[in-house]
């Protein structure tokens, strides 16, 4: 008959409301400062992983930049410590390791995603990540322990039947094979699984309809490859380039053992040479006082590479990703 | 009318025109037809040059060093330096082993509670903080392992007098796994959808709440295939421990004894003069691209499992 109103199903006054309010905002807190701690443990990490090997170089810096920068040899015990030659040799080996690696992992990336059946893809694919999971040293074990006999039964009497061998390569004649050339390409057998596991990636996510409605058109396979697929992947396909880059700048233990081990420049490749990272690690054991700081003062200017080339590529993929937002 | 019978009757000049035009549009489309397939079988031929030397790679590896991984004592021995009376003598791995398996559970136990929560917090929060230690993490993630190596040098034996260690090669390792930790955490716990975390909070869950009983379980999948990823990398890295564990001859589980890893004992063997350590080596490398593999296929099935189950 008359409206029964039901009571309200639990009554908050104003102050219980405000406590509850509160304990939630303080349990949030809570949590949230544990995050914050988290974020700022690893924010000092970070500072501290530039800052000490910074600081530690920093006597080096002050008293012998120009030696670090342009000077060649490294007298071990005392100085003057040099570091031309492994600028030299890094670049040397990274720029032939990336070219060999550039032009080769293309292909192999495009006939991955169109030349090989459909379900062989997925496969192939997995092999290529899981030799980008080989550990380096396994390929510099490699490089040293069969490709540098090969190299030196094989290849160097060949390259020296060479008219102008001599002018060409130097008067080749190292005994264990190791030189600057051999580095160059273990380090390119090793950043090829790398650059191919990007580069697919990239190009497989070119949009379909792109390349559908250019076959439409009636291009042939190789036109769309060249017209559509490559321009739209364009940027990612830098990306890919400079993150190898920085994989072979960076390599260390191949180097080392490849790369034959002598801090003098050298333009002629059948000769040993020697990168910054592996000359920190092969000569860190026994260096002390100065040359750890020299060493350090390599490590600095490894950085500045690595994290240069790190910005660039970071900077191209987003870039990429906002070109296939467009498209 | 004139005009109409001219075009359905074409002319003899008409027919040549006509002829000629289809012979250039053949001698183009084969053109194309042509460069095509010189292009494609060139990108083929980069397939075959890419396999050539990994399989190569595998090959050698499995065929050397099968022989060796095949005795017990591979695994349980110490190792051993051969002299001229006994070159043969070499010995086992199991302190490499062992310093391996050390190095990457100190590192883990280092790296992993920070990694997960650091990466939480990135994809939680939208700060100026959270910003640039994004563009951190991705750059360290890419920064060359020998660096590791110095700061840990610097920071554990010089600054806080530890000594050479497996704590200080686990720190560089940690250091290594960080940011790989943080930037697979970030997109597991970014790919949780916001209607899960809604529903919880609409029911009135806590926010800390909300987080651990209901985005980190639905992340997981995600967070642990990034840790196994960057234990797979740790476990490989030579440069950073190279530096600063001090190659021990023992087995030892204490965190502050100089420990041995399968990385080093691979590139301090294989320039010995010995030719059976250098025959042994293959042995290691085995073992360890077996571990590595081991641990990145299992994370790609659990990766590929839970996407299943989803």
């Amino acid at each position: 008959m008359s409206l029964v109103i039901p009571p309200p199903p639990d009554f908050t006054t104003h102050e219980e409301e405000a406590a509850e309010f509160n304990s939630a905002a303080s349990s949030r807190t809570w949590y949230h400062y544990v995050l914050i701690a988290a974020a700022l443990l690893f924010a000092a990490v970070s500072v501290g992983f530039v800052g000490t090997i910074v600081w530690n170089s920093a006597p080096e810096w002050a008293h012998h930049t120009g030696t670090l920068l342009g000077g060649n040899g490294w007298q071990s015990p005392s100085g003057p410590f040099g570091g031309l030659a492994m600028i030299v040799g890094t670049l040397e080996t990274s720029v032939i390791a990336l070219v060999i690696a550039v032009v080769i992992g293309l292909g192999t990336s495009i006939s991955i995603v169109f030349l090989i059946p459909r379900r062989f893809r997925t496969v192939v694919a997995t092999f290529v990540e899981l030799l980008a999971a080989v550990p380096s040293v396994v390929y510099g074990l490699w490089g040293f322990l069969v490709l540098a006999p090969w190299m030196l039964k094989t290849v160097i009497p060949w390259l020296n039947s060479w008219p102008f061998a001599k002018e060409l390569f130097g008067n080749v004649g190292q005994e264990d094979g190791q030189s600057l050339l051999l580095a160059s390409v273990v380090l390119a057998v090793m950043i090829l699984p790398t650059f191919v596991a990007i580069s697919r990636e990239v190009i497989s996510v070119v949009p379909n309809d792109l390349i559908e409605a250019s076959l439409s058109l009636g291009a042939t396979r190789w036109q769309v490859i060249r017209e559509v697929v490559l321009p739209t992947a364009k940027i990612g396909l830098f990306g890919a380039t400079f993150l190898a880059l920085a994989r072979a700048t960076g390599e260390t233990v191949a180097v080392a053992l490849v790369a034959g081990g002598v801090a003098n420049v050298q333009f002629h490749l059948l000769y040993p040479g020697t990168s910054i990272a592996a000359w920190i690690a092969t000569e860190f054991g026994e260096a002390q006082g100065n040359e750890v700081a020299a060493l350090m003062a390599l490590g600095v200017l490894l950085m500045l590479v690595n994290f240069g080339l790190s910005l660039i590529s970071r900077w191209l993929v987003s870039r990429q990703r906002k070109v296939l937002a467009v498209v | 009318m004139s005009d109409m019978i001219e075009l359905e009757e074409p002319t003899a000049a008409g027919h040549r025109m006509r002829d000629e035009i289809r012979q250039i549009s053949d001698k183009v489309r084969r053109r194309r037809q042509l460069r095509s397939t010189v292009m494609t079988t060139m990108c083929a031929i980069a397939l075959s040059i890419t396999a050539v030397p990994l399989f190569l790679l595998l090959y050698q590896l499995f065929n050397r060093g099968l022989p060796v991984v095949l005795h017990t004592g591979f695994y349980t021995q110490l190792p051993q330096t051969p002299n001229l009376i006994t070159p043969n003598a070499t010995g086992g791995i199991s302190n490499a082993i062992i310093g391996t398996l050390v190095l990457s559970l100190y590192a883990s136990i280092l790296a992993i509670p920070i990694g997960v929560l650091v990466g939480i917090y990135l994809a939680e929060s939208d700060s100026r903080l959270a910003a640039s230690l994004r563009v951190i993490s991705q750059t360290m993630a890419g920064a060359p392992s020998i660096l590791m190596g110095l700061f840990a040098f610097s920071f554990i034996i010089r600054d806080l007098h530890i000594g050479f260690s497996a704590l200080a090669g686990s720190f560089a390792l940690a250091v290594l796994m960080l940011p790989v930790i943080i930037i697979s955490s970030e997109i597991a716990v970014r790919g949780v959808p916001n209607t899960l975390r809604e529903a919880g909070l609409a029911l009135g869950a806590k926010p800390h709440k909300v987080s651990m009983k209901i985005v980190l379980p639905a992340a997981l999948t995600g967070i642990v295939t990034g840790i196994i990823l960057a234990i797979s990398r740790a476990i490989g890295e030579t440069a950073p421990v190279l530096l600063v564990i001090g190659g021990g001859y023992i087995n030892s589980w204490k965190p502050l004894d100089p420990v041995a890893a399968m990385p080093l004992s691979i590139y301090e063997n294989a320039k010995s003069e010995w030719p059976s350590l250098r025959t042994e080596v293959w042995g290691i490398a085995l073992v360890l691209v077996v571990f590595v593999f081991v641990l990145s296929l299992s994370a790609r099935m659990w990766a590929s499992r839970k996407q299943q189950a989803r």
